[in-house]
């Protein structure tokens, strides 16, 4: 990988998919470049193809035509291993409704990626404490994740997308789920992790959260309207 | 664990579920390990009875089983002496069975009778007083329900009369005996009152000694291993006879109870059945409420091989579980099965129908974890193959 | 040769060795034997065979008068054992016993009651013991009290097996329905009326299961009785499937389908809309 090429490239992306005996077209020709460093909140009315576009810049989904490189590396010439290794040690996915397993600790949920990724159990542990000091939740290490607020969950969620140190975090409505005071609480450490470096790609409908990013790219009918 | 056990904790989740699915399959593994303690029992119980005194081939009248008829053999001093002579053959005797009567006060109770060699014998243990010397032709043995029904124990004097003759209406032979020892006789039935004597005294009294008739002769083979050669020169060698190791009696005995050995295989093929559908069944439904959760899981970059080795755990544990508590039910309904069919008519006290030995406990519990766990292969498969992207999207509204 | 054996029922009975020989010749015994010993032994009506009580003395001859099938006897069929049945003086000149038999049949008339007549037979007698015929059969019964005692343990076992596995499907196919029940309370459905829609589910879950179980049932009894039938060589029933067995298992798997629909059902509508839609 290159210092200087961006972190996440998509060319040209087109998206369709069938619902109900018609297809859908999602995206219909985007093309995105995201650097180190940055934070991009991509903003736009529901059905406008944030979340797709999401989705297929993260590897999780496959654009029916149209690239994308994570790193100087074309997903499309992956398997799915690869893929799945890409996600879980360059990416971090943050998710709405948090999406925690509530059968595992605050701490578990966020040891959960460095153990799929090998990591030995003495390091995990102390790592996912680190994380979990980081984002303000270190008294809560051992608490379900059921017996967490909402704002809670979403710190959690957080600091499992920071567990392999990706190379860009990938947020969806990240605030969608969150009251006004706990999704400041949110953007508040979106901004902290973007000043130590991060890189962020946030969907949001949030006009608080696309005010803080640096980038804010409008979608509209599968298309990027302003960049 | 790279899922952090994340499976296995989920069964957590619904109590009520996870108890019924556990008690399902514990009485599914119950059944299973009666049945297979039934279908390997019976053998095991048959051929460790026979053996008990090391016994290990029976002569019998051509075509019949050991006191399976009134059939009996003639000569019998004669084929002893001569089977002792074989090589590899360690001892013989000779034992006449036959139904007598007893007097107890100034009535008549209707006995077993057993005439034998005690110097190669092969039919009872002693439990009190003294066994028969190889002369000791004024001497009983008697067994419990025996003593109680003539009122007898070691020391005291009986009576014992042979075939009644319904012409003269009068026993045509009685003897009087003294008790030496009370025995615990090995084939006999629950509650059989069985005495013994020596096999002339026990001739007489069934009016066989003519002929010196005996109902069975034993054969105590030298090394286990010559077992077979030595029944097979048996049988050319005595034509007459009908010859059978202890082998050969399992596999007459398995014949007959061929009923009971199909039911446990049709019955624990059942309940295995039972134990995967449960699994499976519970495993589909659970791992189709997580798919959000797996989705998610695979989106942050856990794999595939990660999610099947979680969802079968979680099958493994349920099964393992079910299968710890179904052992211990299956250890209390087998005594209580046991108890009934081992009250058949005429089968011997010491036989067992469920055996619990720990190669069936740990073939009936590995049987049922295999089992059990491939029965989360559905599901891991579904779990594996869940569609990220639109279950992701799906879970979002 | 083959080792036969006379059932005692006859009168007398004896082992002995039998060995089909060339045509007869004159003053020989008249046997009837029994179909499975006449395929086996590939005898027929008119052929002579030897018989002898030792295979060293098989000394006595006779002609088949007859080929029989012998009634389907439960406590034969495991033994293996093959009959032939002949006249009384016969059997007894060919085992050496003039005038023994094993038992005796004694015909009452009408109006004596057998238990009297045996308790009379057994005061008086000497050398033998009189049963009536009851006490005979219920002696000889025991066996299959025993194997009826064993299948109804059996059956208590896999109906708790049944009725949990029943129990558990319920609860799984009720809790399915979370989000439909969520979104009924959602648009203002009432509790009751979903709780009757869902226990109308698990009933008809039940109904069908129930006949799906009947209609297995009858093809794995008529699978057990050609079986066995064909692997013992009788014409015995193995599997009998009554209309109260039928009545009864029906009853008992609605029952508790019912009470497992109705238990689930009642959890479920007793659940916060919320938190079934998943978000409480």
């Amino acid at each position: 990988m290159s210092e200087a090429g961006p972190v996440l490239l998509a060319t040209a992306l087109l998206k369709d998919y069938p619902m109900n005996g018609e297809t859908v077209h999602a995206l219909r020709g985007v093309s995105l470049r995201v650097h180190r460093g940055d934070y991009v909140a991509i903003a736009g009315p529901s059905g406008s193809g944030k979340s797709t576009l999401l989705q297929l810049i993260g590897g999780i989904d496959t654009p029916s035509s149209g690239s994308v490189e994570i790193l100087g590396t074309r997903l499309e010439s992956l398997k799915d291993r690869e893929l799945t290794r890409l996600r879980l040690t360059r990416l971090g996915f943050i998710f709405q409704r948090f999406h925690l397993l509530p059968v595992l600790t605050a701490r578990e949920n966020v040891e959960l990626p460095m153990a799929e990724a090998g990591l030995g159990g003495a390091e995990r542990r102390a790592r996912a404490r680190e994380l979990l000091a980081y984002v303000g939740l270190g008294g809560r290490a051992d608490h379900r994740a059921t017996q967490l607020s909402g704002g809670e969950m979403q710190r959690v969620a957080i600091a499992r997308a920071l567990a392999n140190r990706p190379a860009v975090l990938l947020a969806d409505e990240p605030t969608g789920e969150l009251d006004a005071a706990t999704g400041q609480e949110i953007l508040d450490l979106f901004r902290r992790l973007n000043a130590d470096g991060t890189t962020l790609v946030v969907v949001t409908h949030d006009q608080r959260l696309a005010a803080e990013a640096g980038r804010v790219i409008h979608m509209l009918d599968g298309r990027i309207l302003g960049d | 664990m790279n899922g952090l056990g994340w499976g296995v904790k989920s069964l957590a989740r619904h109590p009520l579920r996870t108890a019924l699915s556990l008690a399902g399959i514990a009485v599914a593994a119950a059944m299973l390990l009666d049945m297979v303690m039934l279908s390997g029992g019976i053998e095991k119980s048959f051929s460790e009875m026979l053996l008990t005194r090391g016994y290990q081939v029976r002569m019998t009248p051509k075509g019949t089983l050991p006191f399976d008829s009134e059939a009996t053999i003639s000569g019998a001093s004669r084929l002893v002496i001569a089977l002792r002579s074989e090589p590899g053959v360690e001892a013989a005797g000779a034992v006449l069975g036959t139904s007598l009567y007893g007097r107890a006060s100034d009535s008549l109770v209707t006995l077993f009778g057993y005439g034998i060699e005690p110097q190669a014998q092969a039919l009872y243990q002693l439990t009190a007083g003294r066994d028969l010397a190889r002369d000791d032709t004024s001497g009983i043995l008697l067994s419990e329900p025996a003593a109680g029904l003539l009122r007898a124990g070691v020391g005291d004097t009986v009576t014992l009369v042979g075939r009644l003759d319904p012409q003269i209406a009068e026993a045509a032979i009685g003897r009087k005996l003294l008790v030496r020892g009370q025995v615990r006789w090995l084939y006999d039935y629950r509650g059989q009152p069985s005495v013994g004597t020596l096999l002339p005294v026990m001739q007489r009294l069934a009016r066989q000694s003519s002929e010196d008739r005996a109902s069975v002769l034993m054969v105590k083979v030298r090394d286990d291993a010559l077992v077979a050669v030595v029944a097979e020169r048996l049988r050319q060698r005595f034509p007459q006879l009908e010859v059978n190791s202890v082998a050969d009696l399992v596999v007459h005995f398995k014949q007959r109870l061929v009923y009971f050995r199909q039911l446990s295989y049709i019955l624990g093929s059942m309940s295995l059945i039972v134990a995967v559908l449960l699994v499976a069944t519970l495993l589909t439904i659970t791992v189709n409420e997580r798919l959000g959760e797996i989705a998610t899981l695979r989106a942050i970059g856990v794999s595939r091989a990660t999610i099947v080795r979680q969802v079968l755990a979680e099958g493994a544990a349920l099964t393992f579980a079910g299968a710890t508590l179904g052992i211990l039910l299956g250890l209390g309904t087998a005594r209580y099965l046991d108890a009934i069919l081992t009250s058949f008519p005429g089968l011997p006290a010491a036989f067992s129908f469920f055996v619990p030995r720990a190669d069936t406990l740990t073939f009936a519990a590995l049987v049922l974890l295999i089992t059990g766990s491939l029965a989360g292969l559905y599901p891991a498969w579904l779990a594996a193959r869940a569609p990220v992207a639109a279950t992701l999207r799906a879970e979002a509204t | 040769m083959i080792p036969v054996s006379l059932p005692r029922w006859l009168g007398a009975s004896g082992l002995f060795c039998l060995l089909a020989t060339s045509p007869a010749a004159a003053q020989v015994a008249e046997v009837a034997i029994e179909r499975a010993l006449a395929r086996e032994l590939e005898l027929s009506v008119g052929d002579t065979v030897r018989l002898g009580t030792a295979p060293d003395s098989m000394d006595r001859r006779a002609v088949v008068a007859a080929v029989y099938e012998p009634r389907p006897d439960p406590a034969e069929i495991a033994k293996r054992e093959r009959h032939l049945r002949m006249h009384l003086p016969d059997l007894a000149a060919l085992l050496g016993v003039p005038d023994q038999v094993d038992r005796l049949g004694v015909g009452l008339h009408p109006g004596v009651s057998a238990d009297s007549a045996a308790a009379a037979l057994n005061r008086t007698a000497f050398g033998f013991r009189a049963y009536p015929s009851s006490a005979i059969a219920a002696e000889s019964s025991q066996t299959f009290l025993v194997v009826s005692r064993f299948h109804r343990a059996i059956a208590v076992i896999t109906i708790v097996a049944s009725a949990v596995f029943l129990l558990c499907i319920m609860l799984l196919k009720v809790e399915e329905r979370r989000m439909d029940a969520a979104v009924m309370r959602f648009v203002g459905v009432r509790r009751r009326t979903i709780f009757g829609a869902l226990l109308l589910e698990a009933a008809l879950v039940a109904a069908v299961g129930s006949a799906a179980g009947t209609g297995l049932a009858f093809l794995a009894g008529a699978a057990t009785n050609a079986y066995y039938r064909r692997f013992f060589d009788t014409a015995l029933t193995f599997s009998q499937i009554t209309p109260q067995i039928v009545l009864f298992s029906v009853l008992l798997s609605l029952a508790l389908g019912l009470a497992a629909g109705g238990l689930a059902s009642w959890r479920l509508v007793r659940t916060r809309p919320m938190v079934l839609w998943g978000r409480g």
